[in-house]
């Protein structure tokens, strides 16, 4: 097996291969490799040129900052996996890598690669979108900041210019008295989500729910928030009931139907995980009080 | 594309197993070909080149890796560990020792990547557990050993202690869990596949298929092609086959083209193949070639094939039926009334995959005027019989040497890249190797049936059946291949292992325009299974009888005859394999009613049980096997075996059946395996007939020579005979003789005294109502499997199985452990999760086997039931374990929901469905 022919450049710099993209009509950003070289070898893409950005330096930090995680572009994902500092910060990010493919894959495959890829049943994806996170990206026109619910426009495909290269992407905070949970359906441990679950819900001091942040990854064309779930949940008790009710409102964003899942048994999954997973992250919110 | 500027050079350094290297590489040649290819580590396997398989799996500074998902220019200045090296503290050296001493590895394609994932694993947790190994494992695949000996040698090396494997000597190597005697270059990496070897000058091949299920086709001008195409020799078409432009299994079936005439009946099928450098071959798109394709609308599934007027796949067969087969006994339709409950039901499986780990690959030489091809392969004689009528040449001016095997289950039965190569090599008049591509692989090999059977069974108030039907339509896809054979065996084996008076058991192979179907572990029988233990459990509930006690008393035993007229004088243990599981089921039960009593509904678990039999060896024809030792004047002993072992260890247990006949110790003996200019025909692997045939035949021809030096001795039966290079002594009683094997007169090859066997199965034609005796013995066998399912999600995991086995006599304990592990992870596939469909799952990551993670504890028992016929009493044990899981897991999911599925695989949706009471299965 062998990829079509293509540009091989090894970028020293950011502005290297900003330029690089820039002088070549289709062009791919190499860092990990993990999505993009099956689909190089089996020529599902064919760019005119693969910009490799391991030799970039600086890129392949994670910074703790106040709870939030930032990580550079050619940060592993295994790397971010075992941060003890970015668990003791932020533990839903190790909870959602434990999902992602297999040890040799996150040992390659880099956070803000899986985010460029943008494939609609990515665990990562999701979580930027469950957290309101941003990636920050170069291009021609300089730097700026991309909010999760800008970044994603289809599968596989961002809001990105052509031009732009990720180079951090920053997952939030967790809020004060919050707890979290990822639960996900895949085939086996370690496929791609049949349907995936990110949720944040703060109770309040009586215990209702005072705020929620959900997403989803593998139900629509893209990582989705499930806004109007959260709507829902906020101002509950938060009882099995009340959030069984607010699950079903996942059903209307349920779009995507593939051999292995119809819609109805798709939408059935949806709702069982935000029952999981909300349940678990009152859970966590509990014993977090406690 | 073609006008792009070709790829770059680039001087890359990188450390290799501790040593500086420096590569000229394509900087975005993936590490895994630089290695192989540039380096000659060809340890690193390539089984998928997408990351899916894990095959080869390294480390890349201290980090386990797909080495095919990482390009060389990324590992510039790298620290990259490979399975050649000894390992960080020789922790590879000691796990290569630990995986030979437990058996985990069986045909060796993904030891590689296992040894690297484990190495990497101790060396950052050397405290483990089998909770952490999974999870250190689960991007490798195995599709050989169901992981369960892989976990154990590695918690065997984080404890410390290691497993010692015994010695056997002469007279008692029969029996004794001996380490594989093919193992060492398997753990060391050193074993070469198809893909691992060709001569410096071979050409590349690679072959155009076509994209369409059905359509015709004209070829444009191939040779502007060529002309215009740096590199690129020729294109080949039919025009260049030399001989037949056909193969197949039988005489009358060889129905399949090496290139297709214009008209393409399956999507994946050879239309034309460039032979050239490899950057030309792979260079070319599928697309840049002219060919212009006529789409027609291709027969799919076997409803559709069997409708009137229904498109004909090959004209000499108007109804689209290529073979039926049928057993009848005693009168179903005067008995059924009689019975008290009956049961019926439809069924339907899917189109199951092989996915051996290893992709087909090989190489052709022109020597002369014979053409010697070595690959991968189960069959190496029938590759000699079709590559020569293709050539057109007698079969003597072919020769096949068989590569090592990276896994075969059947799907390496039938001819792949042999007719190809050898076409190719007799056109280039050069070496011309290939390498199939994993999708190429899955497109183009052939299958296991997809079934459609509809089954009735009905028994008395005792619970004793009274008859059983079976009609069965299996889709055999374009061509033949072993069709006719699953055609053969379903209604043989269709009711079951059990007692019945009245059958009408009846499959017909049905062609269509999909992938072939051939043989895969258990040739159909999987599938009627499935079909007849789940009636029997209709049968038990409406009798409200313990499902365990309803197999007891229908068990065929000893003495008993089968719906074929045949009387199993011995050797049919699956009473004792039921009694042996008894406390087990029981426990089984108990633990199940306990859990669910305390579940809240979201989890219920369930516990099945399913039997099985299986004919070893060919149906009703000869299928002998020969073997040959030799002994030389330097004291040489060679034992020439012309079984191919495919990873089930045919080649350690035939020496050791050898060994005890000639009375010397199995490692006294060098092996010449499966090269058909040096050894005797000794039949297909498959069948679960080498133990079986060949184990016979080794036992002879080690009884021949024993008995030939004997006689020189002039020494009694009981004599001992020892080996120390030249000199063999003969000790009978207090007498012992000393023979200089140097002074016995020699043939041209220094061989002094040889031993021949061969033996073929008694075995007796089937008539037009299946009577006969089809095979000289059965496999049996009785498990269970306990599953906890999410009602919720409809998932089904399974936590536990028990396998008791009816193996007349384990030759090796811990390979015939090893077979029925690795049938039974196939079993759980087949149950859950696998589901073949052309164009869509070509691939590891769509189409899924089970990984370590997906695989229960398995307790085995081993019933030594004595086949007289069989070589120290044993009988095949390679095709009963898959046979017999399916149906205790679909059992297991009906115990815990309440739900029958007659559908496999249980997909999550599937069953969620029928949980919710919708269409479904």
């Amino acid at each position: 097996m062998k990829p079509a022919r293509f540009e091989y450049v090894a970028a020293k710099t950011v502005a290297e291969a900003i330029d690089a993209r820039s002088s070549f009509d289709d062009t791919v950003i190499l860092a990990g490799g993990q999505s993009l070289i099956p689909m190089l070898n089996y020529r599902v893409a064919q760019p005119d040129a693969v910009i490799d950005i391991n030799r970039v330096p600086g890129l392949d930090t994670i910074s703790v900052d106040n709870g939030a995680v930032r990580v550079g572009a050619l940060v592993r994902h295994r790397q971010l996996e075992l941060s003890a500092e970015a668990f003791a910060a932020h533990p839903l990010l190790r909870e959602a890598l434990d999902n992602v493919a297999h040890i040799p894959i996150r040992n390659r495959g880099t956070i803000c690669g899986s985010i460029a890829h943008a494939d609609a049943a990515a665990e990562m994806p999701a979580v930027l979108v469950c957290l309101d996170g941003f990636v920050t990206a170069q291009g021609s026109g300089g730097e700026r900041n991309v909010p999760a619910s800008d970044l994603f426009l289809f599968h596989m495909t961002t809001t990105l210019d052509s031009d732009e290269i990720i180079t951090s992407a920053t997952f939030p905070a967790l809020p004060k008295g919050s707890g979290y949970a990822f639960e996900e359906l895949t085939r086996r441990h370690g496929d791609y989500a049949v349907a995936g679950i990110c949720a944040v819900i703060t109770p309040g001091p009586d215990g209702n729910c005072a705020s929620a942040s959900l997403s989803a990854c593998g139900i629509a064309e893209k990582p989705v928030r499930l806004s109007a779930v959260e709507a829902a949940l906020v101002g509950t008790n938060l009882s099995d009931d009340a959030v069984s009710a607010a699950a079903a409102l996942v059903d209307d964003m349920v779009t995507n139907e593939d051999d292995g899942a119809g819609g109805r048994y798709r939408r059935q999954v949806a709702r069982t995980l935000i029952t999981r997973a909300v349940a678990k992250a009152c859970q966590r919110a509990a014993q977090g009080r406690a | 594309m073609l006008d792009k500027a070709p790829l770059g050079v680039s001087t890359i350094r990188l450390t290799v197993n501790g040593e500086a290297v420096t590569v000229s590489a394509d900087p975005f040649a993936s590490l895994a070909n630089t290695l192989r290819d540039e380096l000659g580590l060809t340890g690193t396997k390539i089984g998928c080149d997408a990351g899916d398989c894990g095959a080869c799996t390294i480390r890349v500074d201290g980090e386990q890796a797909c080495a095919c998902l990482v390009s060389t220019g990324q590992a510039e200045g790298a620290d990259i560990e490979t399975v050649e090296g000894p390992g960080p503290d020789g922790l590879t050296e000691k796990l290569r020792k630990a995986f030979l001493a437990h058996g985990a590895a069986q045909c060796g394609i993904c030891t590689p990547g296992m040894l690297m994932a484990a190495t990497d694993h101790l060396a950052r947790n050397p405290a483990t557990s089998r909770a952490e190994i999974e999870d250190a494992l689960g991007g490798v695949l195995c599709r050989c050993t169901g992981y369960l000996k892989i976990v154990d040698a590695i918690l065997d090396v984080a404890g410390g202690s290691v497993l010692e494997t015994p010695r056997a000597e002469g007279g008692n190597a029969v029996g004794a869990r001996i380490a594989r005697v093919d193992g060492w270059p398997k753990v060391a990496g050193t074993d070469l596949f198809g893909a691992d070897d060709a001569p410096a000058d071979a050409l590349w091949m690679r072959v155009v298929r076509s994209p369409h299920a059905r359509a015709t086709f004209t070829l444009g001008d191939l040779d502007a092609v060529v002309a215009a195409t740096p590199g690129l020799e020729t294109i080949l078409t039919h025009k260049d086959v030399p001989g037949e432009n056909s193969f197949g299994i039988f005489p009358h079936t060889r129905d399949q083209p090496v290139f297709a005439e214009g008209h393409a009946r399956f999507r994946g099928e050879a239309i034309v193949a460039l032979v050239g450098t490899k950057e030309a071959v792979y260079g070319l798109s599928d697309t840049d070639l002219p060919i212009a394709w006529t789409v027609e609308p291709p027969v799919t599934g076997v409803g559709e094939a069997r409708i009137d007027g229904a498109h004909v796949v090959h004209s000499g067969k108007p109804d689209n039926v290529l073979a039926s087969g049928r057993v009848k006994c005693g009168d179903v339709e005067g008995a059924r009334p009689t019975a008290a409950v009956i049961a019926e039901g439809r069924f339907e499986t899917g189109f199951v995959e092989h996915a051996y780990i290893e992709p087909e690959a090989g190489f052709a030489v022109p020597v002369g005027d014979r053409m010697e091809i070595t690959c991968c392969t189960q069959a190496p004689y029938m590759d000699i019989d079709e590559t020569a009528r293709v050539l057109g040449v007698e079969k003597s001016q072919v020769r096949i040497r068989p590569s090592a095997c990276g896994g075969g289950f059947g799907g390496k039965l039938d001819v792949s890249v042999q007719p190809l190569l050898a076409v190719a090599a007799r056109v280039m008049g050069k070496p011309v190797r290939i390498v199939y591509t994993r999708t190429e692989s899955m497109s183009s090999s052939p299958k296991r049936h997809p079934a459609q059977v509809w089954a009735r069974s009905s028994a008395d108030g005792e619970g004793r059946l009274v008859s059983f039907e079976l009609d069965g339509d299996f889709n055999t896809g374009a061509y033949a291949s072993w069709g006719p054979t699953v055609a053969g065996r379903v209604p043989v084996h269709g009711m079951g292992p059990y007692k019945v008076p009245n059958v009408l058991t009846e499959a017909r192979a049905i062609y269509t325009n999909e992938t072939p179907a051939g043989a895969f572990r258990g040739f159909g029988i999987p599938q009627a299974a499935i079909a007849h233990e789940t009636l029997l459990d209709d049968l038990a509930e409406k009798l409200k009888m313990d499902r365990w006690q309803i197999r007891r008393i229908n068990a065929l035993g000893n003495g008993d005859t089968t719906p074929s007229g045949q009387t199993l004088h011995a050797s049919a243990g699956l009473p004792e394999c039921l009694d042996a599981l008894k406390p087990d089921w029981e426990a089984a039960l108990q633990r199940v009613a306990e859990f669910n009593a305390r579940s809240d509904g979201r989890k219920r678990r369930g516990v099945g049980i399913g039997c099985m039999w299986y004919g070893c060896g060919n149906t009703s024809v000869a299928n002998p096997s020969t073997m040959r030792i030799t002994l030389k004047q330097d004291g040489t002993l060679t034992f020439f075996n012309g079984a191919v072992d495919i990873g089930q260890g045919s080649t350690t247990v035939l020496l050791q059946m050898a060994a005890d006949g000639l009375g010397l110790a199995p490692d006294q003996f060098d092996m010449v395996i499966g090269d058909t200019d040096l050894t005797f025909d000794a039949g297909k692997t498959s069948a679960s007939r080498q133990t079986y045939v060949s184990g016979n035949a080794s036992r002879l021809a080690g009884e021949d020579l024993r008995a030939k030096i004997l006689k020189l001795a002039n020494a009694g039966e009981d004599a001992r005979l020892s080996l120390d290079g030249g000199t063999l002594t003969i000790a009978d009683g207090q007498a012992s003789r000393t023979i200089d094997l140097a002074t016995l007169e020699a043939d041209g090859e220094g061989i002094v005294l040889d031993g021949i066997g061969t033996w073929d199965p008694p075995a007796t034609a089937l008539d037009e109502n299946g009577q006969g005796s089809p095979y000289g013995t059965y496999g049996f066998a009785a498990q269970t499997a306990e599953v906890e399912v999410d009602m919720r999600l409809g998932t089904v995991k399974v936590i536990d199985i028990v396998a008791a086995h009816d193996v007349g006599r384990a030759i090796n304990p811990t390979l015939t452990e090893g077979q029925i592990h690795g049938g039974i992870a196939q079993g759980l596939g087949l149950a859950l999760m696998e589901e073949y469909l052309p164009g869509r799952t070509e691939n590891l990551h769509d189409y899924l086997i089970p990984t370590v993670g997906d695989i229960p504890p398995i307790k085995t028992y081993l019933i030594e039931d004595a086949e007289p016929t069989g070589p120290y009493g044993a009988k095949g044990v390679g095709e009963p374990a898959l046979i017999a899981t399916p149906p205790a897991i679909l059992g297991a999911i009906r115990h815990a929901t309440g739900v029958t599925v007659r559908q496999v695989p249980v997909l999550p949706h599937r069953l969620w469905e029928s949980l919710n009471g919708e269409s479904g299965s």
